[in-house]
């Protein structure tokens, strides 16, 4: 008797490589001749995957730009359409779909699939039937969308929201049927985001439409962990189990050279100036050294105030320097990639839009300046240069100031290590599902139980609740009004008794078609000052980061931030001189906790070397230059392993023995330092909270802490925050004992940080707006309606009007619970900062109150922080330089 | 709160009753707001109309009325009379009746309330073009100023009246209000708050209210006015407006 056998599951790496015969022996003749002739050899990745993806296997291939990774997938593939036409079998069907979230990549695409079509062709000609290839986004014209349904390409080139559609399409989606071959490419694009949710369930989808399972192939940078990455590239089989896939990486297989430079030679003692021109020095002689070098700053001012300055320093034409960021136009954009393609330009600055793989010819330098944020990142930069695969990647981060420098140093010794940050796939997102359930129910008539199923086949979606599921039907079916009202509130018809879903009304395709996708319409806000004088305007993302009563920076000028309404903002004039949000604050990314965690180890094991090598020294200036120490690892030997330049060890080894001298404390990962102090003036308190756990967990905890104070000491509260920590402001005449600090840490580690959260943010800017791109998402609130295009403005007052009644009806309501997650989780990261006052709580990371007459060194970058880009305000530099001298005349006068 | 010997505010509640005429009076329901908005593309789950059923039941619990005059815009839409808006309005006339037992309803004509005639011979309503004198007092929807020189109050609807203050932290709150004062001639005016839950009332301490009411052009200065806010279940007294502008 046969007994069945439990399907054995696995994702996992393949590490030995087939041999060169081995993989083009897995090619068709003509394809193998066209590529040898071509290339000759095989790159690392394809020696993987032209065998494997010949037999059909699920894989995910990372690798650095210049590995060959499209053709890594697509060889194979034209191969078995290639034998197909050669026996006469290849007909007007899709076998393979190309998915990439770049309209500009598919071009790309279709340019290098053609390429060796039609040198093959020439050579063939018409006997053997032309495999065809054909690009279908949102731009494609309606008499080639007819022509692509009465004669489908073999290949068809398209992204996620095109994709979407094409499922909903009745007699398109028949075509669909035959697909063998799913490539997505730039995954790392995909799986961190709402957009890759949404993706994944089409998939699921697909392979529903289909019957059958697919090969699947992913293509990306490097991203970590690969099997989250592998798993959410294939889902889940019908057992529950995950589906097989390989990973590939040959992230690691091209050779990199980089490190940590600082601008000058002691940058926490150096002159802003100093640095200013040292970092234009710097990097006008990489650009002089290299035949095209690539720059990246943190945010788009920052883009443009490098372009400018090397413009003006070192005499460069628009022909040498160009910017290429998001805010241009897609004209100038595209003329700054056709330069660097034909390798005219010097030097291109980008802020993060030269990330992704378009295809942008030679680079052999990239410089960052200022930390990237993230290890992975950086490894993506750095990989984006060297002109072929066996080329060195070479690249520099130039640091910016000192916690920058400290940041960058760890960053490139954890890329060394191959220590990259994590990724997180965002759970269960309501929002997006609504979509698809109704997309689904467009098609057919679906048993409850076979879409719960389906659903829970995507990567995304694999831990869903059958309730939540449940009560988006019962939301979709639109059960929150009565009866007589569903026929226009309805989406889906369900019926209960039957347990099923089928489509409702005659305007839902419609809507499907009009309101598909997960990208919010975002647009300016328009600022007025008092009188209703208008001032400027600002993002609307960076609205959502405003409460009232924060100060920031428009047009060189103070305000704080009183009100907003639909889409204007209203301030006053702010007296002070401290602006609580930095202008880039929407714009730069976060700190990744991995990373900031890493930056935390490695400050308990210098600090501890630099602590010691201190004792029986008098002052900084005596321990760097007397360098003969005692016991455990010296600080020279810790930093002499890691890559960085001369004046970014001594620069950091400074910065610690300050920090030591005047506080006696660094702050590291198993401590908290908790400054009580003032700023120079001594006119508001801070409490400084040095917790380096990124700003996305700080966000959490200044809020929770921020919350019990106000609510201990019955006063106004004012936050600062950034990925070392967190200040809390108040008046100087708040007077706060040590006991009162150590019971705000006791209430707040016992107190439940969820409920105080949903709370706090319920009122919040950020919650109107996330609540409107929800209900944008979620089919509530229409961007068009019957192909009347519905402004932002009027989005925003409607989904207003919709919160309202939704937490009328129950704070579980589907678009409401997925607004707390998404700020929950993917804005913030709650779930880690409970975990941190967890182990507060259970003293696995202890902390320790001080009391300074200013803030200490290793704070002020925190309480200054206008400092952390290259644009640079004046007054934050003044006011940084002032604490610096302050801090070194309090330790000269107790070290003489 | 006893406003006048006659005339008690509904303590938390957006509407007041007149004991002469043993009637509710409120304003401005908008209902089948709603049905309007889905129409147009938002879908604005249905709150106005099951919350103005419990406002009403609560009062006529406490007053123990027999008849309710609606100041104005009982409907939403300015033109014709949608179907969603019809159903509500059908459905609020029958639970007037035979839920709360109320004997007359009388109804002011608002700037939506075009078209709502033709129901009249059905649904059995008293309907008023813009303003009618019942009693001592003048009513009439607002968005032309009064004619009649009759009454020894005025009723008004239409502003939906609120005022604006920040909180704490800074964060503008509105606070939906009674308007009470006196007219250039002498008469007692009082604005009534909307009923309808989706409004958040336009703050009478901050724009200007002339454009809005032209009852405020030359008879009335709204500053003069006090506001009678309310609270959870009470009426808050913020005083003169004019004094609440300064804030």
């Amino acid at each position: 008797m046969l007994v069945p056998q439990p399907r054995f599951t696995m994702i996992e790496y393949y590490k030995k490589p087939f041999s060169r015969s081995e993989s083009l022996g897995a090619l068709n003749f003509y394809i193998r001749d066209w590529f040898e002739k071509k290339y000759r050899d095989p790159t690392p990745p394809q020696l993987y995957s032209f065998k494997l993806v010949r037999e059909k296997k699920n894989l995910l291939i990372t690798a650095p730009t210049g590995s060959g990774k499209t053709f890594s997938a697509f060889m194979t593939i034209l191969s078995d359409l290639m034998d197909m036409a050669e026996a006469g079998k290849l007909e007007d069907k899709i076998y393979c779909v190309y998915i990439s979230p770049l309209r500009a990549l598919n071009n790309d695409i279709y340019r290098n699939l053609n390429e060796p079509l039609d040198d093959i062709y020439k050579k063939l000609g018409e006997s053997v039937k032309r495999i065809s290839v054909a690009i279908r986004t949102g731009d494609t014209p309606q008499a080639e969308r007819q022509k692509m349904l009465r004669k489908p390409p073999n290949i068809l080139v398209t992204t996620p929201e095109s994709l979407a559609i094409l499922l909903n399409a009745q007699k398109f989606a028949e075509n669909l049927k035959s697909v063998r071959y799913v490539v997505i490419d730039e995954i790392h694009e995909l799986a961190n985001n709402k957009r890759g949710v949404h993706l994944s369930l089409s998939l699921e989808r697909l392979t529903d439409l289909i019957g059958s399972d697919f090969t699947r192939v992913g293509l990306g940078a490097t991203l970590h962990p690969l099997e989250t990455a592998a798993g959410f590239l294939v889902g889940y089989g019908d057992d529950g189990k995950e589906r097989d896939c390989y990973i590939i990486d040959a992230t690691w297989d091209k050779k990199m050279d980089y490190q940590t430079m600082c601008p000058v030679s002691d940058i926490v003692n150096a002159s802003d100036k100093k640095i200013d021109e040292s970092i234009y020095k710097t990097l006008n002689s990489i650009i002089k050294k290299n035949r095209t070098t690539l720059i990246f700053t943190n945010t788009r001012s920052g883009t443009e105030r490098v372009v400018y300055n090397l413009m003006h320093r070192f005499k460069y034409g628009e022909e040498h320097v160009a910017a290429h960021h998001g805010s241009l136009s897609r004209e100038s954009r595209l003329d700054v990639e056709e330069m660097l393609k034909k390798g005219k330009l010097k030097c291109v600055v980008s802020s993060t839009s030269l990330e992704l793989g378009i295809d942008i010819g030679t680079i052999d330098n990239v410089v960052q300046l200022g930390s990237p944020k993230s290890v992975t990142r950086a490894i993506q930069r750095i990989g984006r240069s060297g002109h072929r695969f066996s080329d060195i990647a070479k690249g520099e981060i130039v640091a910016i100031n000192r916690d920058d420098l400290v940041e960058c140093a760890v960053m490139l010794d954890s890329a060394k290590k191959r220590k990259l940050d994590s990724f997180t796939v965002p759970r269960n997102a309501l929002d997006v599902l609504a979509q698809h359930i109704v997309g689904m129910a467009l098609t057919k008539k679906w048993k409850i139980d076979d879409a719960f199923a389906l659903v829970r086949r995507a990567y995304s979606y694999h831990s869903l609740d059958r309730k939540d599921f449940m009560m988006l039907i019962e939301y979709l079916s639109g059960s929150y009004v009565g009866l007589e009202s569903r026929r226009v509130y309805a989406k889906i018809w369900y019926d209960a008794n039957e347990g099923a879903i089928s489509r409702r009304g005659r305007l839902t395709k419609l809507i499907y078609f009009l309101n598909i996708g997960t990208i919010p319409d975002e647009v300016s806000v328009n600022v007025y000052g008092e009188g209703n004088r208008w001032i400027g305007s600002i993002q609307e993302e960076f609205l959502s980061r405003l409460k009232p009563g924060d100060i920031f920076v428009l047009g060189g000028r103070l305000y704080r931030f009183d009100h907003s309404r639909e889409m204007k903002a209203y301030v006053t004039r702010a007296e002070t001189k401290i602006p609580t949000i930095p202008p880039w604050f929407s714009e730069q990314l976060p700190l990744t906790y991995e990373l900031a965690i890493e930056i935390g180890r490695f400050r308990r094991e210098l600090a501890d070397a630099v602590g010691k090598e201190l004792r029986g020294v008098k002052g900084i200036a005596a321990l760097l230059k007397k360098r003969k120490f005692a016991g455990g690892k010296t600080a020279e030997e810790i930093l002499d392993s890691m890559p960085m330049d001369k004046s970014t060890k001594s620069s950091i080894v400074s910065y610690f023995a300050e920090q030591l001298l005047f506080a006696k404390h660094v702050p590291n990962d198993r401590l908290m330092l908790i400054e009580k102090t003032t700023d120079e003036k001594g006119e508001r308190s801070y409490l400084i909270f040095h917790s380096l756990y990124g700003r996305r967990v700080n966000d959490a905890l200044s809020r929770l802490f921020a919350i019990e104070a106000s609510d201990m000491f019955e006063t106004d509260i004012g936050i600062m925050i950034n990925d070392n920590g967190f200040v809390i402001v108040t008046g100087a005449e708040l007077k706060m004992s040590r006991d009162d600090i150590s019971k705000l840490v006791s209430n707040v580690t016992n107190s439940d940080a969820v409920r105080i959260i949903r709370g706090n943010v319920r009122r919040t800017e950020m919650m109107k707006r996330r609540f409107r791109h929800a209900a944008v998402r979620a089919f509530m609130v229409l961007r068009n309606y019957k192909g009347k295009q519905i402004s932002v403005k009027r989005q925003q007052i409607n989904s207003e009007l919709v919160m309202k009644a939704a937490e009328e009806i129950s704070p579980d309501f589907p678009v409401l619970k997925e607004t707390y997650r998404e700020i929950m989780e993917d804005v913030m990261d709650l779930p880690r900062a409970r975990e941190i006052l967890k182990k507060l709580k259970e003293g696995e990371i202890a902390y320790e109150i001080i009391e300074t007459p200013f803030p200490s060194p290793f704070s002020h970058v925190m309480v200054t922080f206008g400092e952390a880009d290259v644009v640079m305000m004046k007054d934050r530099r003044k006011h940084l330089r002032e604490l610096h001298k302050h801090v070194m005349q309090q330790i000269s006068k107790r070290y003489g | 709160m006893q406003l006048t010997g006659d005339i008690e505010l509904g303590d938390g509640l957006p509407l007041l009753y007149i004991k002469s005429l043993n009637s509710i009076v409120c304003s401005d329901l908008h209902l089948g707001y709603e049905g309007v908005m889905a129409g147009r593309g938002s879908f604005v789950p249905k709150m106005n109309f099951r919350k103005i059923k419990e406002t009403m039941a609560d009062a006529v619990k406490k007053f123990g009325a027999k008849n309710v005059i609606v100041v104005g815009d009982i409907k939403n839409e300015f033109s014709d009379v949608h179907v969603e808006e019809f159903n509500e309005f059908r459905e609020f006339i029958k639970f007037l009746r035979e839920e709360l037992e109320i004997e007359k309803i009388t109804l002011i004509k608002g700037n939506h309330d075009n078209f709502i005639d033709r129901f009249r011979p059905a649904l059995r309503f008293e309907i008023y073009a813009q303003e009618a004198l019942l009693g001592d007092y003048l009513f009439f929807h607002g968005e032309e100023a009064p004619k009649s020189r009759g009454g020894k109050m005025l009723i008004m609807g239409h502003l939906h009246p609120a005022i604006g203050v920040y909180n704490r932290v800074g964060v503008k709150e509105k606070i939906r209000c009674f308007l009470y004062g006196k007219l250039s001639d002498g008469r007692r005016i009082i604005i009534l708050p909307a009923m309808n839950y989706f409004a958040e009332g336009v703050d009478v301490n901050q724009g200007n209210v002339g454009e809005m009411a032209p009852v405020f052009n030359d008879m009335l200065d709204v500053n003069t006015m006090e506001a009678l806010c309310l609270g959870e279940d009470e009426i808050l007294d913020f005083g003169k407006v004019g004094a609440l502008r300064k804030l």
